[in-house]
């Protein structure tokens, strides 16, 4: 069972995004909310996190920030950008920053099962 | 009121073919994460500034296009969609309610960022901003430089509009 940690700025996205690990029979245990980068990093460093859904644009510390920072403290964490920036240039920069992957806002619980099955 | 004619020329598509991005945009929106099906109307010759118990939620867009995105609901309406949304029985407008329509202004402003944008890197999206209130007015920028489509939801009303300009 994996702990997750949602980071959005939207408290009705990151419980769509819980309701929604939950419908996509997910083996989530424990899931964990920031409202941006720098919160997602303290919650990183109190808990044992498997799985990260990061959204991009968000005040205080953006997703890419916030990947660039996990990745500059040595952790390798799977961390999947759940995001409306839809461009090509936004998700090869995360990718590239070392996010593992990416999914499009709107989405389904049949898609989330989908990308996340095999990082959980 | 119609598209920008710099913008129809910029990105080749007619009032018409922008107008049927924000429809199937809002209509993918709500069937997905809503779970509610809509019906859309012809877009409205006239431009609609002020409303009455109603939410409105933006998201503004800057970069190689200007503009604006945004959702006016009924308050009552938004009360649904935003239940649907959580799950969950939501009966004031509060925190939930602001949240929900300034994601769905964000997902909908994505939506139409992809259209416009080769990349992605050339246009930037705002944090959404979310105003409601018994009676308000909106204005920003030419009143002409605007599409607004009309959905109906079980006979309740809302508008989404987009103004844009290339800059």
């Amino acid at each position: 069972m994996a702990n997750v940690l949602i980071v959005d700025d939207s408290s009705t996205m990151r419980k769509i995004i819980s309701r929604s690990l939950r419908q996509a029979g997910l083996a989530v245990d424990d899931i964990f909310e920031a409202g941006d980068g720098i919160e997602g990093l303290s919650v990183l460093g109190e808990k044992n996190i498997d799985l990260i859904l990061s959204d991009i644009n968000m005040p205080n510390m953006d997703g890419l920030e916030f990947i660039k920072q996990v990745r500059g403290n040595g952790n390798s964490v799977p961390i999947v950008m759940i995001t409306t920036e839809g461009g090509e240039d936004i998700i090869k920069e995360a990718l590239a920053s070392g996010a593992s992957a990416s999914i499009k806002k709107p989405f389904t619980p049949d898609q989330l099962n989908e990308k996340l099955g095999g990082l959980i | 009121m119609t598209l920008n004619a710099v913008v129809e020329a910029s990105t080749h598509l007619k009032e018409a073919d922008m107008a049927r991005h924000v429809i199937d945009a809002t209509k993918e929106v709500f069937s997905t994460m809503i779970m509610m099906d809509l019906e859309d109307s012809f877009p409205l010759q006239e431009s609609v500034n002020t409303f009455h118990c109603s939410i409105s939620g933006m998201v503004g867009m800057a970069g190689t296009y200007t503009g604006i995105l945004a959702i006016h609901c009924p308050q009552s309406l938004a009360l649904k969609i935003t239940s649907n949304m959580l799950g969950m029985e939501v009966d004031e407008v509060g925190e939930d309610v602001n949240d929900a329509l300034g994601e769905i202004a964000n997902m909908l402003g994505g939506y139409v960022k992809m259209v416009l944008s080769k990349g992605g890197m050339d246009i930037n999206l705002s944090i959404p901003t979310v105003i409601s209130g018994e009676e308000y007015t909106i204005n920003a920028m030419s009143e002409s430089d605007c599409v607004v489509v009309p959905f109906t939801h079980e006979q309740e009303r809302f508008l989404v509009s987009l103004k844009l300009r290339k800059e």
